[in-house]
């Protein structure tokens, strides 16, 4: 979720009235889905958190202002630009076309930039760029010095070596692929051209490097300073909407700084546009939908008015959101917007009507009666994390999957990288950690566990009791399962076996109706001593699906 | 007190009690009456107490203070002290301090000290010169021979009985205490027990009398002995050691009262497996396979296998199309090339979203129906007091044929009823990728304030339509239980819910 931080007093220039910041927050709540954070009294900077990933105009304080001025009334329908026409070209050449095939352009013209408007244009552009432009893969976005170029400008792919310059940050320059192996940018984001031959570029007429999309921009005509009039913006990617959708928004931000935006004719091999696109697609909103997902009634003309209010377009029974908006799929997502501009504040509350029949699952019944019989025998109930670390078997207990441990590829932390395929080797875990707590010390869990089998997931619930203090034996976890498999109407052989976790010659399998369903023992004191456990300790578990759960 | 009453009580002494009184008539050091009786040290405390409660031994505690040697103070009593040293090497000649210092082998602190202590007792003398230098005097001389009175009182047999030192070794040991680890002062406790008047006549009574019987036993009642048998009664006031019994885990019972709860409201629980493919736990939740919550850096991805091999092929295709180009529900679709590949491969389950998606799809699926689940889910995140990696979900839909906003608030008010016991509430708009519109309820806790107790909204139709196989209302919901589930069990870290402490589990309170 983006967070950014502006002036609070920026913003109320913005929105053309004084509002204080208490109201400020609910509106965010309200109909930005934001939360206002901190308020820094001493810089007057607001912060503010946004929920919603998929609409990157309000990533900016010109985007929430915009929003408010609909809100409060300032401004009803769409905010739109007065696009020039300076003859601009940009010629996206065929080489691109299988890196990174899309690119979008204006350049705005105007007033001096101050520092804090270039630290919000620098702050929208990585919120961007990290967020809906997936980190650049997506969309990257370059701001150029205007008065360094000269048009048209030419947008390629180029061999690696083929090309030098001196890239932001550096004195010297460098060719393509040792800005990817030295530049700092160069390593963070190398991987998006992983794999390519040729690497995109940006030059001028006269075969100036204007930047090296999406991974950094040259050191002469890509670094906009304090003072500039005018700026080239250029956004490419791999996405053609997303990247007309970014220089969308860019233009209606500079637009409301009082700029100028001059359109870019961009030569696409057989298609030639004109960006910043500005259409968008209108959907057809009836009252009767609008009633049906929100139990609103409302009237055409009232619609028409939330529609505007939510700035959209409302005309004919369409609406068309605003050429810096993306996120419109289905007439369901113009219908929360009318239902977010009406205010969730006023909506009413009503009943479900229908009737159902609640209940639990099939074997929590069954499991809730396995837990209640071990605590009643006595024994503490535990109850973990089903990741663990070096909680698992090498060969699971037979009956459960008896496979291979699960993994994680990816994985933060060595204590959760593994699924656990064996509930004792937990609750081992735990006497382990409790030598100083009063024996003796009987402990069970049911759980879920899971193991690799032949190429498939198997996961299985599980119980497991172990029981440490001085005199414990077989004798005395043979008694437990006994007992457990008496109350739930079962019977039970067990034959001599061996396991990593036993004792040889004091370990068994339990089956139950021929079926292997797990294992008792005394647990071997290679395997106590190596969790520092000095309590003789009895174990057993079994796979409740198939012993307990019928 | 009668004879009756020592009889009496000499019938009711514990086994104990009754090993310890024959030694006191021939001891009263409690150290010896252990030695005598080969008891341990607790078992006779333990009876002398006992007896002292019943009036028959008066335990009297005579604490002694003592002088001890420190770690220096020992040293000294050997190698002798600093101001001996010092005195030794000026003995025939005025030194200089330097070499004073050295000859003696004595620290800064030490000469400090010594020069202190021996101008004091007029040992030593300053000698004007340019590099200070003393020179011993008459006095010295004696004490040098004789060894200065610290001196000859460190070579005494320690420890010493404070009471037993006369006013100038009191004096001395005020001023060595102010030195370094010579000597200190400790305090001992000396216990003697006496048997009093009725003492002795029970201790006779104990020993002449009748077999008393501690313990009622099977043979006793098989044979009726127990008719002539004298039970000793029990000292009822006894400490008894703990006991624990088997206790069901505070945690788990609490999401067991919140499906019970959900079963009452009318919801069926629903299940899931934990490792899912990203079909199940992402693609048919409409969420776009570049949606960021599927970076490698959100969810865990399994090592191997990579893929499942069970997905509905047929439900696949349709899911697919609405990630396309949105399955004919009128809807544009994410408009991106759909990966088989992907939607194949396994995960930790992030989300319980993922049963509800299995239950919308499944045969069983019953219009109008209710359902929720709580299960594991996994997140990759940094585990801290506020997040775990693996933790408890608490989800559900509401499935009608058509399912409106009006009635999503109706069902987010009720839930704050009935898991957060307040009717203040504020409900704001969210964002889901599977829900439009989608809504976040804050929920006033009358003891933990403001929270956000839910994520809720109406499944998108290009959720919906494939799952179902036609257009249905689906409100779902999400509900942040940990937060009340640590406030009613009084934690504040949620890592405590898994916790591993066994005396934290034993002590937790399980009756309301």
């Amino acid at each position: 979720m983006p967070t950014i931080t502006f002036s609070y007093s920026d913003f109320q220039q913005l929105l053309g009235m004084k509002i204080p910041l208490e109201r400020f927050g609910e509106l965010l709540l309200l109909h930005a889905k934001a939360e206002l954070g901190k308020y820094d009294e001493a810089t007057g900077e607001a912060t503010v958190e946004l929920d919603d990933t998929n609409v990157p105009y309000l990533w900016c304080v010109e985007g929430l202002a915009r929003l408010m001025r609909n809100v409060l009334g300032k401004q009803t329908g769409p905010a739109t630009i007065n696009l020039k026409k300076g003859g601009y070209v940009l010629i996206a050449e065929e080489s691109v076309r299988s890196v990174r095939p899309f690119i979008a352009s204006f350049v705005a013209k105007g007033k001096p930039i101050s520092d804090y408007f270039l630290k919000q244009l620098v702050q929208t552009q990585e919120k961007i760029d990290t967020g809906y432009g997936r980190k650049r893969q997506k969309i990257s976005i370059g701001l150029y010095s205007y008065k360094r170029l000269v048009f048209p400008v030419h947008y390629r792919a180029v061999a690696p070596e083929s090309v030098s310059f001196v890239p932001l940050g550096f004195e010297r320059p460098a060719n393509l692929s040792e800005i990817l192996e030295q530049h700092p940018k160069g390593k963070e984001y190398g991987w998006i051209l992983k794999g390519f031959a040729r690497y995109p570029l940006l030059v001028d007429s006269k075969g100036t490097v204007l930047s090296f999309p999406p991974i950094i921009n040259s050191n002469f005509t890509g670094k906009v300073e304090t003072g500039d009039k005018e700026v080239l913006f250029e956004a490419t990617g791999t996405d053609e909407e997303s990247v007309n959708l970014t220089a969308g928004i860019f233009a209606q931000n500079l637009a409301e700084r009082g700029f100028d935006i001059y359109s870019v004719t961009i030569k696409y091999p057989g298609t030639t546009i004109t960006s910043p696109v500005t259409r968008n697609q209108k959907e057809k909103i009836s009252a009767k939908a609008v009633e049906e997902l929100t139990g609103l009634k409302l009237d055409e003309s009232e619609l028409k008015v939330l529609l505007r209010k939510a700035g959209y377009e409302a005309a004919g029974g369409y609406a068309t959101p605003p050429a810096y908006r993306a996120d419109i799929m289905h007439p369901v997502d113009v219908i929360e917007d009318i239902a977010i501009a009406y205010g969730f504040d006023r909506i009413q509350d009503a009943p479900l009507t229908s009737y159902t029949v609640g209940g639990r699952d099939k074997a929590a019944t069954t499991i809730n009666s396995i837990r209640k019989a071990v605590s009643g025998m006595g024994f503490q109930e535990i109850f973990s994390h089903i990741l663990s670390g070096k909680s698992t078997l090498r060969t699971g207990i037979p009956g459960g999957g008896g496979g291979e441990a699960v993994h994680l590829q990816n994985f933060m932390s060595e204590t959760y990288s593994t699924v656990r395929n064996s509930i004792i080797i937990q609750l081992l875990e735990v006497l382990s950690g409790n030598k100083h707590v009063d024996y003796p010390q009987k402990l069970f869990e049911e759980g879920i566990v899971a193991a690799a089998v032949k190429g498939r997931i198997s996961e299985w619930r599980s119980l497991a009791l172990v029981s440490a203090h001085s005199r414990a034996d077989f004798t005395e976890m043979k008694q437990y399962l006994a007992a457990l498999l008496a109350a739930a109407g079962r019977k039970f052989d067990i034959t001599p076996a061996e396991h990593e976790l036993f004792m040889k010659g004091r370990a068994a399998v339990i089956s139950v109706n021929n079926k292997t369903v797990g294992m008792i023992g005394e647990v071997s004191p290679e395997l106590l001593s190596s969790f520092g456990i000095e309590m003789p300790t009895v174990a057993l578990e079994i796979n409740v699906g198939e012993t307990l759960i019928s | 007190m009668s004879n009756d009453k020592t009889e009496e009580i000499a019938g009711s002494l514990h086994r104990l009690e009754r090993a310890v009184l024959p030694h006191l008539e021939k001891h009263s050091a409690v150290s010896d009456i252990i030695a005598a009786s080969r008891m341990q040290e607790v078992e006779v405390m333990r009876a002398l107490n006992w007896l002292q409660n019943k009036g028959l031994v008066k335990v009297t505690e005579a604490i002694e203070e003592l002088v001890v040697l420190g770690e220096n103070g020992k040293a000294y009593a050997k190698t002798k002290m600093p101001e001996m040293r010092f005195l030794n090497t000026v003995k025939n000649k005025p030194l200089p301090l330097a070499e004073i210092k050295k000859a003696a082998g004595l620290n800064d602190d030490e000469i400090g000290a010594s020069i202190g202590s021996l101008m004091r007792m007029k040992a030593i003398e300053d000698v004007a010169a340019a590099e200070k230098t003393f020179r011993i005097t008459e006095t010295g001389k004696k004490l040098s021979d004789g060894g200065t009175p610290a001196q000859r009182f460190l070579s005494r047999k320690f420890p010493l009985k404070v009471n037993e030192l006369s006013p100038e070794e009191k004096a001395l040991v005020s001023e060595l205490k102010k030195r370094k680890d010579v000597i200190r002062e400790d305090v001992v406790k000396n216990r003697t027990a006496a048997l009093t008047g009725p003492g002795k006549e029970a201790a006779r009574k104990s020993l002449t009398s009748a077999q008393t019987v501690d313990q009622l036993t099977p043979e006793m009642l098989a044979t009726g002995s127990w008719e002539k048998a004298s039970f000793r009664p029990y000292n009822l006031a006894t400490q008894a050691p703990r006991a624990f019994f088997g206790k069901l885990q505070p945690y788990r019972e609490f999401l067991e009262e919140v499906r019970e709860k959900f079963a009452a409201l009318g919801f069926e629980e629903m299940t899931g497996p934990i490792i899912e493919s990203e079909f199940w736990n992402m693609d048919a939740l409409f969420m776009p396979q570049f949606h960021s919550a599927r970076d490698i850096h959100d969810a865990y991805y399994v090592k191997e296998p990579k893929s499942a091999t069970d997905l509905p092929q047929q439900l696949v295709k349709k899911v697919k199309s609405a990630h396309e180009n949105g399955f004919g529900t009128g809807s544009r679709g994410w408009r991106y090339q759909f990966s088989e590949e992907k939607t194949a491969r396994l995960i930790m389950r992030s989300q319980t979203t993922a049963c509800s998606a299995r239950k919308l799809a499944s045969a069983d699926l019953k219009i109008p129906g209710k359902y929720f689940a709580i299960g594991r889910c996994f997140r990759y995140d940094v585990i801290d007091a506020k997040h775990l990696a693996d933790f408890n979900q608490v989800e559900g839909i509401v499935v009608e044929e058509k399912m409106n906003l009006r009635q999503l608030i109706g069902l987010l008010k009720l839930f704050a009823r009935e898991f957060c016991g307040t009717d203040q509430v504020k409900v704001v708009p969210s964002y889901f990728p599977f829900t439009e519109p989608s809504a976040s309820l804050y929920a006033k806790h009358p003891q933990l304030g403001w929270m956000e107790l839910a994520g809720a909204g109406i499944f998108r139709p290009e959720m919906v339509k494939p799952l179902v196989g036609r257009q249905a209302g689906v409100l779902a919901w999400g509900i942040g239980i940990d937060r009340i589930a640590m406030f009613k069990l009084g934690l504040n870290d949620i890592r405590q819910l898994f916790s591993h402490d066994l005396n934290f589990l034993r002590n937790a309170r399980v009756i309301a």
